[in-house]
């Protein structure tokens, strides 16, 4: 009873406690303000050190703000830069490059497939599992959902086989396929969600003799939009984000390796004994820039959809 | 052919309706619900389950990843896992990393969810939070590969700023786990939030506002109210969250092993039940070996994820009554 | 209406077991079939006489991006001048995905014709059959192994006699020295030339690298009041991870102690408990602790060459691979090289290991990938790549070109050859399971240069691990 909220009680406490409150409320500021600025403060670092030569950086240069800005490494990361810049930069007469605008075009490629092929076939596979009856409907999707606890480590060996037998190996057929009819997650997720719509519509529906694939595409996909827009969200960024597939499909060809891929090997490919960290966070911050740029624009849609998949 | 079937299927399903028998009317049977399940099933069997049956026969031979060939051994694989103490060594740090991880991770999201719910419900804010979710773990790897660099990576120069002794994370046997960590807690604590934020929105605020009425501080209603009543949305957040997170493996391998070394360094402190199998794999050619520690992981997997089922299932039965 | 589901469901299963039978069947034909053909085309090639090529495109992988150039400049000739009907296409990759990549080729038979191969990688490859063997393509054509350096063919054939790969360099170690370092501690090449190790005290090389550590206040390493917990440079900078072999850090220490890792290629056992190996090993730890050489946490944060460049450390060891990134125009510090100390068996070691061309039973043509190989293996192309100075080729005169040409860059390789000239190398071990090997040998040597534990301690456990292992 000795609390601080027991004073508060009586009337004249209310004094103190908008005093301790206000206190409260300038700790969360200042504690949301320090994990806001964490939040961003590795992108900012990067495009910083992105601007500045390798040797500023050994050199000690790591002010707020670079010495001497460049914007060379963007160049040469880009193939854009002459030999004699890189040697001068690096001191190494050859240096990482990848295709980047390529590299761009096969993370929207493969990223753009996999979404529209899962939105659409999950959200069959949900509506099937959420409103029709058929036998053994149960066991199937608990089948289904034990397939969200495979390593995807587990099944990429036999799966990469697969892939090779069917010639899809290096090709864009061959990084969408595990992923292009289903996975477990946007199954489970879209029923979940269809199961909480309201049935009285499609039963009228049905009254009036329409057949499940007009209610599926009149009354379900319309009422479910969101959802599917969030799915095709998080589908979109994990695909984006997908590395080790993408990676033993096509190890050597640029033709269709998506950005993570690209940059992996530009990683690796560090032709000194140095590591070329500016060349590194030049390559690191032009991968993430494109989800940074869609982040600016839908940003607000984004924040929505994913906050959908919370309430379920 | 199809159309015929289609029409069939049409068909079927507004007959049970007609003649009023007990399934409900939305019944359709497989003839309809083959046609919205096809592509799935397809993509379930081809992709999911033949590969994970195909490993399971893995893991009782002696598969060769190179040469494609290998033998039926029986259960050697298993005998030999039960002997592995690196097969125990790499699952005890790998429960280190996530009751790391998550703990982390999950206070500070319910912290912040908090926030975003009382303090402010800026959007922009909450996109800002999610900002280092959209990164691939490449981009999050090197991206902390550098910020923690031992000599010239920024946050060991505020260290020194501060006059303390440079950290070594990734070159510390004692450190790297917690590193990675941390590292993942920053790439996810903002998602997280968000689903917890999502949760409590279904909170109505009469109920904040009457024990405001009642002189209930802000730290008591987040007890007494808050904490409850996300118990479910926290329960469903953390299945999800507890199951990726023994997953962990891209940024262990990007980030540790340093020059020369292998991932999962030093002295093997970051290697964990995932880079193990891989490692099994891809670099010991033991596929049959790695398809044993696989199916066991699963195993392992599916118990975690029954039990905390169970405690959801209690959650939302507590929220019932 | 269950029939048709039944039927549709056995359908559904029928596709995943074909799809699963296919997998299978091609799996084994694929191997089978590759290993019957480059039989029979082994069979047919005499009288072929490495005829002609019509469209053939080889893919070959390397991973040393510096190297590129001049292999592209070798393929360039091939087809001009040799096989107008083969065209060769060439990827690099960076030392880590590259092994990763080909891992994966393997798996899904999608492998490169031909491929840069490792003394370390090579024994699995032959185990798991993914390579096409050369014998008989060597006798058809009647390549003369014997111009390669002594040794260096050798070291690709197996135990039964198949030949897996045709050399196409060597490499040796030698001491790598900042020579404004050396100037200050008035030291000079002729010191580290002449100089002695022995894994007690050091010896006079020891000496050398006490005087060339400084501490934060100036005070070098054997002087009085030299402070070990802040030094400023560091006599000696380890190159890298140690390893199982220590090809470019212990190893030419140890095997100048008498130690000698396997009893021959091949071998099913290891010496790693040898008392030559843990004594030295131990030398390391100890001068860690004393502060004269670099702490293996900085190495495998910042990597040892660039401690060195950065003029962290005084001296290295490393291979005759870095001369080009150690002495290239660019670099800040002004470096020299020397033999490697003589040790307590009266003799410097080096190791002395060699890369080699392999082609891989996915190749399609084996036939066309030997005609690149054979020519990668030939003077042809070794001129070239020795022209490049970036190593040195493993034909003699190649070799030589190699020499001059670091020579007109102004950079004496004398401490790197002088190995081969004077005899004093040892072979690169080669074992089956190195894989494996490094994986119980690595993390024990990091504790060990870590301090957590002495050589003598933890070593022979490891070591009957190993045996366990090759013994298998």
């Amino acid at each position: 009873m000795s609390t601080a909220s027991s004073t508060t009680v009586g009337v004249g406490g209310g004094q103190s406690k908008t005093v301790g409150a206000r206190f409260g409320r300038s700790t969360a500021w200042l504690i949301l303000g320090v994990i806001i600025l964490i939040s961003v403060f590795p992108f900012y670092w990067a495009t910083r050190t992105g601007l500045t030569k390798n040797s500023a950086l050994l050199a000690g240069d790591s002010g707020l703000i670079p010495d001497e800005p460049t914007i060379l490494n963007f160049k040469r990361v880009l193939g854009l830069a002459s030999d004699e810049e890189i040697l001068e930069a690096t001191g190494q007469a050859a240096t990482g490059s990848f295709d980047y605008v390529l590299a761009l075009r096969n993370s929207v490629i493969i990223a753009t497939l996999v979404t529209a092929g899962q939105v659409l076939f999950c959200s069959m596979a949900a509506y099937a599992f959420a409103r029709l009856r058929f036998k053994g409907r149960d066991q199937l999707f608990f089948l289904y959902l034990t397939g969200l606890m495979v390593p995807p480590i587990f099944i990429l060996i036999p799966n990469l086989i697969l892939i090779k037998n069917l010639g899809w190996l290096n090709s864009f057929p061959g990084m969408v396929a595990p992923f292009f009819l289903m996975t477990p997650f946007a199954v489970f997720f879209l029923r979940q969600f269809f199961l909480g719509i309201n049935r009285s519509l499609e039963e009228a529906a049905l009254i009036d003799g329409a057949s499940h694939f007009t209610i599926y595409r009149k009354i379900i996909l319309p009422i479910a939009t969101p959802q599917l827009v969030t799915l095709a969200v998080l589908t979109y960024v994990t695909s984006w984000n997908e590395f080790l597939w993408p990676l033993v499909v096509a190890p050597v060809d640029e033709n269709v390796q998506p950005l993570t891929v690209a940059l992996g090997s530009f990683a690796a490919q560090n032709p000194g004994s140095a590591p070329d960290w500016s060349g590194l966070m030049t390559g690191t911050i032009l991968a993430a820039l494109p989800m940074l740029l869609i982040f600016f624009v839908f940003g607000k849609r984004l924040v929505d959809s994913i906050q959908f998949s919370g309430i379920k | 052919m199809t159309s015929v079937d289609v029409q069939a299927a049409e068909t079927s399903t507004t007959r049970p309706k007609k003649v009023g028998s007990s399934s409900t009317p939305l019944d359709g049977g497989w003839k309809v619900a083959i046609w919205f399940l096809l592509p799935s099933l397809i993509g379930f069997v081809v992709f999911f389950l033949y590969p994970t049956l195909r490993g399971v026969y893995l893991s009782f031979t002696d598969w060769n990843l190179l040469s494609n060939q290998g033998e039926w051994i029986g259960g050697d694989n298993y005998s030999r896992l039960i002997d592995d103490s690196e097969f125990y060594a790499s699952m005890r740090r790998t429960l280190w990393y996530v009751f790391l991880n998550i703990g982390s991770q999950t206070i500070l999201a319910v912290m912040l969810a908090v926030m975003m719910d009382r303090l402010t419900k800026s959007s922009i804010i909450r996109g800002v939070l999610l900002l280092p979710w959209l990164m691939p773990n490449v981009v999050v790897a090197l991206l902390w590969l550098w910020m923690l660099d031992g000599s010239v990576g920024i946050v060991n120069s505020f260290i020194e700023f501060l006059g303390f002794d440079p950290i070594r994370f990734f070159q510390d046997t004692g450190k790297v786990i917690p590193t990675v960590a941390g590292i993942n807690t920053w790439k996810f604590t903002g998602y997280t939030a968000l689903l917890l934020f999502a949760g409590l929105q279904t909170i109505p605020k009469t109920v904040y506002e009457a024990a405001a009425m009642d002189g209930a501080s802000e730290w008591q209603m987040f007890r007494r109210i808050t904490l409850p009543l996300m118990r479910p949305v926290l329960a469903l957040v953390l299945v999800l969250t507890i199951v990726g997170s023994f997953q962990v493996f891209d940024i262990i391998q990007v980030a540790t092993g340093g020059f020369g070394g292998q991932p999962g360094g030093p002295v093997n402190a970051s290697r964990v039940i995932y880079l193990y199998i891989y490692q099994n794999a891809i670099n010991f050619n033991d596929l049959g070996y790695a398809a044993a520690l696989s199916v066991v992981l699963v195993a392992i997997l599916l118990i975690v994820t029954a039990l905390q089922l169970k405690l959801l299932r209690a959650g939302e039965s507590d929220l019932a009554s | 209406m269950k029939n048709t589901t039944l039927r549709l469901l056995a359908i559904l299963f029928a596709f995943a077991m074909v799809a699963a039978a296919c997998g299978d069947s091609d799996d084994d034909s694929g191997g089978d079939s590759g290993s019957e053909a480059d039989a029979g085309d082994g069979g047919d090639a005499p009288a072929a006489g490495g005829g002609d090529f019509e469209d053939v495109t080889i893919d070959y992988w390397l991973w040393d991006g510096n190297q590129q150039p001049f292999y592209e400049q070798c393929a360039a000739d091939f087809t001009a001048n040799v096989q107008p009907g083969i065209t060769v296409n060439i990827e690099q990759f960076g030392w880590g995905d590259y092994w990763t990549g080909l891992t994966a080729a393997f798996a899904s038979d999608s492998a490169p014709d031909v491929f840069t191969d490792h003394l370390a990688r090579y024994p699995e490859f032959v185990e798991s059959g993914v390579l096409v063997s050369l014998n008989e393509f060597v006798e058809r054509d009647g390549v003369d192994v014997d111009q390669y350096f002594p040794g260096l063919a050798e070291l690709w054939t197996s135990p039964d006699g198949e030949r897996f790969g045709l050399p196409k360099d060597f490499d040796t170690i030698a001491m790598v020295l900042n020579t404004d370092m050396l100037d200050e501690a008035g030291i000079t090449l002729e010191d580290f030339a002449n100089a002695e190790w022995n894994p007690t005290d050091g010896g006079t090389w020891g000496e050398l690298i006490q005087r060339l550590t400084v501490d934060a206040n100036g005070v070098r390493g054997n002087e009085d009041g030299f402070d070990p917990s802040n030094v400023a440079v560091y006599g000696f900078g380890i190159e890298g991870a140690f390893g199982a072999f220590g090809q470019t850090t212990f190893s030419s220490f140890a095997a100048s102690n008498g130690y000698v890792a396997t009893d021959g290629p091949w071998a099913d056992s290891a010496n790693f408990d040898s008392p030559e190996l843990i004594e030295t090993l131990q030398f390391f730890a100890d001068w860690i602790e004393a502060g004269y050489v670099t702490p293996i946490e900085d190495v495998e944060s910042l990597g040892g060459t660039t401690i060195f460049q950065s003029g962290g450390a005084a001296t290295q060891t490393n291979g005759s691979w870095m001369i080009s990134t150690l002495s290239g125009d660019a670099t800040e510090v002004p470096v020299a090289y020397a033999p490697l100390p003589v040790g307590p068996e009266g003799a410097r070691a080096s190791m002395f290991n060699g890369l080699a061309d392999s082609i891989t039973q996915s190749a399609e043509n084996p036939d066309a990938a030997w005609e690149w190989v054979k020519y990668m293996a030939s003077p042809a192309c070794q001129d070239v790549v020795g022209t490049g100075a970036v190593v040195f080729p493993a034909i003699p005169s190649a070799a030589t070109i190699a020499q001059e040409a670091h020579a007109a860059n102004g950079v004496d390789v004398g401490a790197f050859t002088i190995h081969v000239d004077e005899g004093t190398t040892f072979l690169f071990p080669i074992t089956d399971s190195a894989s494996r090997i490094e994986d119980i040998m690595g993390p024990v040597m990091q504790q060990i240069l870590r301090g957590e534990g002495t050589a003598a301690d933890l070593i022979p456990p490891a070591a009957e691990q190993v045996n366990q292992v090759l013994g298998s």
